[in-house]
């Protein structure tokens, strides 16, 4: 399941990650040059990829479900519609990932918590304290450069072997025999993509809708934020945004997202016009909470959630208050001490699907519930399970809810994941 | 018989001192069960003398009932009686320089099976708090406590009960101690500026609903406006001197908007302070008991607080 070209691959990422990291902290004092590397493929309209597995979406889940995958010895594709890695957190600019802890210990590791660190440690920032207790809730999240963060999750993907694929999204998945064939298109390319598996990171589970399975939504979504900086400049690493609140923001398709977006760029150009204060900072779209959740093998509710119900075949612990947004703000709802959530696989696995599996905050849930499990921690974790998951299904020639769960506990444990029920 | 009168003569003059040392420290001092137990009970036997020593001077007595200054006494007797069960303004402020005003408004008592401390702002609005002793309690040698209020935005609002030895208590009582001091600062930084106290403390802002505007303790404890209540935080701080060990925090949020006659309350953590040396002023935060802890972990079995709200607002007993 590996590439010749891998370690060649890999050297040349890290020298033009080195040269570029370089350059940027030049760019204002003078130009300084690198040259990209020529795609082997780039004069090639169409191009064909046979991979073990295929993960579609490269945010919060779907980086750390690659660089799993690929870390497990799976050839992997990940297919990204923007032009960076690491969603809400980079490209939504809620650089403030948590939690990974609850009651002051860690219950939420793995390559989402390597992520952060490596950014957090690179840029000179500080990790919290998770002995020390929390006033609030997202006291323990997590100030992280959300560029630092964009380029390591890049290149943890190349140091695994996971090739990357911007501006790319899946319009046709038809099966064919015991493969996936998923026809990608990006700006003057074409893609068709044979895998065994898919990982469905988009959020909305997309590609759970392209399949014809079951999706829930609610009537109306949580608002969205659009996150920017007036006045003064921004500080990546050390401080949040300002937030705008862009209600009715919806992420369900890309009409309802370009509604949403120009909805917010003109309030925060009327702010900046309103105020005289110069636009300092802007990231590239709105933050979204909420869009479609699948129909599950099985439903994580409200009460699995307050409750702390440890599942039989959980992933990940999961660890947030029930916190639904809604026009007049939000008011969140802790846990209860000593409640620590859990996630089921059978929650990642749209119902009666085979060699299908989804990570993040289309999670099977009900809305109060996935309030609280929409948070970067614990989609990270889900993404590092349904790597695991999908690699082992892959090379068993089976589907992940058949994979043995003790296997995929175990590998989890092996790449630093903490599993409920671990001690 | 004249020996006999004599000794209840004596007696009576006794008693009385006992019952007036009693009266003035039950005035001045924090209730205690003790003071007040004694006060009460030399009350009873102080009745009994005065029957004897009214028999005894049965004679002198009535000489004096059927003087004209009978009337006068009687008026002056009734009006202070009067007055005193009224207690207009100037009575209520006498009573205030009292530090024991009972189960009126505040009670705190220690029992071998743990403490109990009552607080009734209103006639409407009762609030009890049952500490259960654990096996490390000594009733003998009894833990330093503060119990204390905080706002929405965990500022310190109202200290409901302070250690005993105010000396002794704020050094183990660290994080009480922090919280006061935080209090008196902004109270202090207000008299200077003339700005209202909320304005002086930073309101957090990141996240909604962090009612912060109000640090007037009535505000929480007894809403006037019903529809808005604020929630707020009660809190106890609890060490025992001898143990070596920290001082433990245990906390409850109590919330008008969705009224809970009994909510137990949960360990937080013990107070250590922050060693960053970016910190400008000391800074005390709370973090997670670990397994150093034994004994401190079993001086209080369970901490239960109690409130009574009846439909009808009343005026507050304490402004």
């Amino acid at each position: 399941m590996t590439d010749s070209t891998h370690d060649n691959d890999r050297r040349n990422f890290l020298q033009r990650s080195v040269f570029g990291t370089a350059a940027a902290s030049l760019a204002i004092a003078s130009t300084s040059h690198v040259t990209a590397q020529t795609a082997h493929d780039a004069a090639e309209p169409e191009v064909t990829n046979e991979v073990d597995v295929l993960v579609v979406g490269g945010g919060t889940a779907g980086h750390v479900a690659a660089i799993q995958a690929g870390r497990a010895g799976a050839k992997t594709l990940i297919v990204e519609r923007g032009s960076q890695l690491g969603g809400t957190t980079t490209t939504g600019g809620v650089a403030f990932p948590g939690l990974f802890d609850a009651w002051g210990k860690q219950v939420i590791a793995g390559i989402g918590w390597e992520l952060v660190r490596e950014s957090v440690e690179l840029d000179g920032g500080k990790l919290p304290n998770f002995s020390k207790v929390p006033q609030r809730h997202w006291q323990n999240q997590v100030y992280t450069n959300q560029f630092l963060y964009a380029i390591l999750a890049e290149e943890k993907c190349a140091q695994a072997g996971v090739e990357i694929a911007y501006y790319e999204f899946p319009q046709a998945i038809t099966k064919a025999g015991d493969h996936w064939q998923v026809d990608c298109v990006g700006f003057g390319t074409r893609r068709r993509v044979r895998c065994k598996q898919i990982i469905d990171c988009t959020g909305g589970a997309e590609l759970v809708g392209l399949l014809g399975f079951p999706r829930m939504r609610e009537e109306e979504r949580q608002p969205g934020s659009f996150l920017y900086k007036l006045g003064s400049a921004p500080s990546p690493g050390r401080e949040q945004l300002h937030r705008l609140y862009v209600h009715g923001a919806d992420s369900s398709n890309s009409r309802t997202a370009t509604v949403a977006n120009l909805t917010g760029r003109k309030s925060i150009l009327e702010k900046a016009r309103k105020t005289g204060q110069r636009l300092m900072h802007l990231q590239p779209e709105t933050g979204f909470r909420e869009s479609f959740r699948i129909e599950g093998e099985t439903m994580i509710t409200v009460n699995d959630y307050t409750s702390g119900r440890i599942f039989d075949d959980a992933i990940s612990y999961a660890f947030y208050p029930v916190d639904l947004h809604t026009k007049t703000g939000v008011k969140p709802k802790p846990l209860q001490r000593g409640k620590v959530p859990t996630i089921p696989l059978r929650a990642l696995i749209p119902k009666g699907s085979r060699n299908l599996i989804v990570a993040g905050r289309c999670v099977s849930s009900d809305r109060l519930a996935n309030s609280g499990l929409r948070v970067q921690a614990s989609c990270m974790g889900m993404g590092q399970a349904a790597g695991i998951a999908a690699t082992l299904a892959a090379k068993a020639g089976t589907t992940p809810l058949e994979v043995p769960f003790a296997e995929i506990k175990s590998l989890l444990i092996e790449h630093g994941q903490i599993v409920p029920g671990q001690v | 018989m004249k020996r006999k009168r004599n000794i209840v003569s004596l007696l009576t003059a006794l008693s009385f001192v006992v019952l007036a040392v009693t009266g003035i420290l039950a005035f001045a001092r924090q209730f205690s069960i003790q003071l007040v137990g004694l006060h009460a009970l030399m009350g009873f036997v102080f009745i009994g003398l005065i029957a004897l020593h009214a028999v005894n001077n049965s004679n002198h007595l009535s000489r004096y009932i059927r003087t004209k200054a009978i009337w006068g006494t009687l008026v002056v007797t009734a009006t202070l009686t009067v007055i005193f069960f009224w207690q207009p303004a100037p009575i209520r402020n006498i009573l205030r320089l009292s530090k024991n005003l009972g189960p009126a408004i505040d009670r705190f008592e220690i029992q071998d099976d743990g403490l109990v401390y009552q607080y009734t702002p209103a006639s409407n609005y009762r609030m009890k708090l049952n500490i259960r002793a654990g096996q490390a309690f000594d009733a003998k040698s009894p833990p330093h406590v503060a119990i204390w209020l905080e706002n929405a935005s965990f500022y310190h609002i109202k200290t409901l009960r302070g250690p005993d030895d105010l000396g002794a208590g704020r050094t183990s009582l660290p994080y009480w101690d922090f919280k006061v001091r935080g209090w008196e600062e902004a109270k202090q930084a207000a008299e200077n500026s003339n700005r209202e106290i909320s304005e002086q403390v930073e309101v957090d802002g990141l996240s909604a609903a962090t009612q912060n505007s109000s640090f007037d303790p009535a505000d929480y404890v007894l809403p006037g406006d019903r529809d808005n209540p604020m929630p707020y935080r009660l809190l106890i701080e609890i060490e025992q001197p001898d143990d070596d060990q920290p001082s433990l925090v245990y906390s409850v949020e109590i919330d008008n908007s969705t009224p809970r006659a009994f909510q137990l309350l949960d360990l937080i953590g013990y107070p250590k302070r922050e060693e960053d040396e970016d910190q400008e002023k000391e800074v005390w935060s709370l973090y997670f008991v670990d397994e150093r802890f034994n004994s401190a972990l079993e001086l209080i079995n369970s901490a239960l607080l109690t409130i009574n709200r009846s439909e009808e607002p009343t005026e507050p007993l304490k402004p």
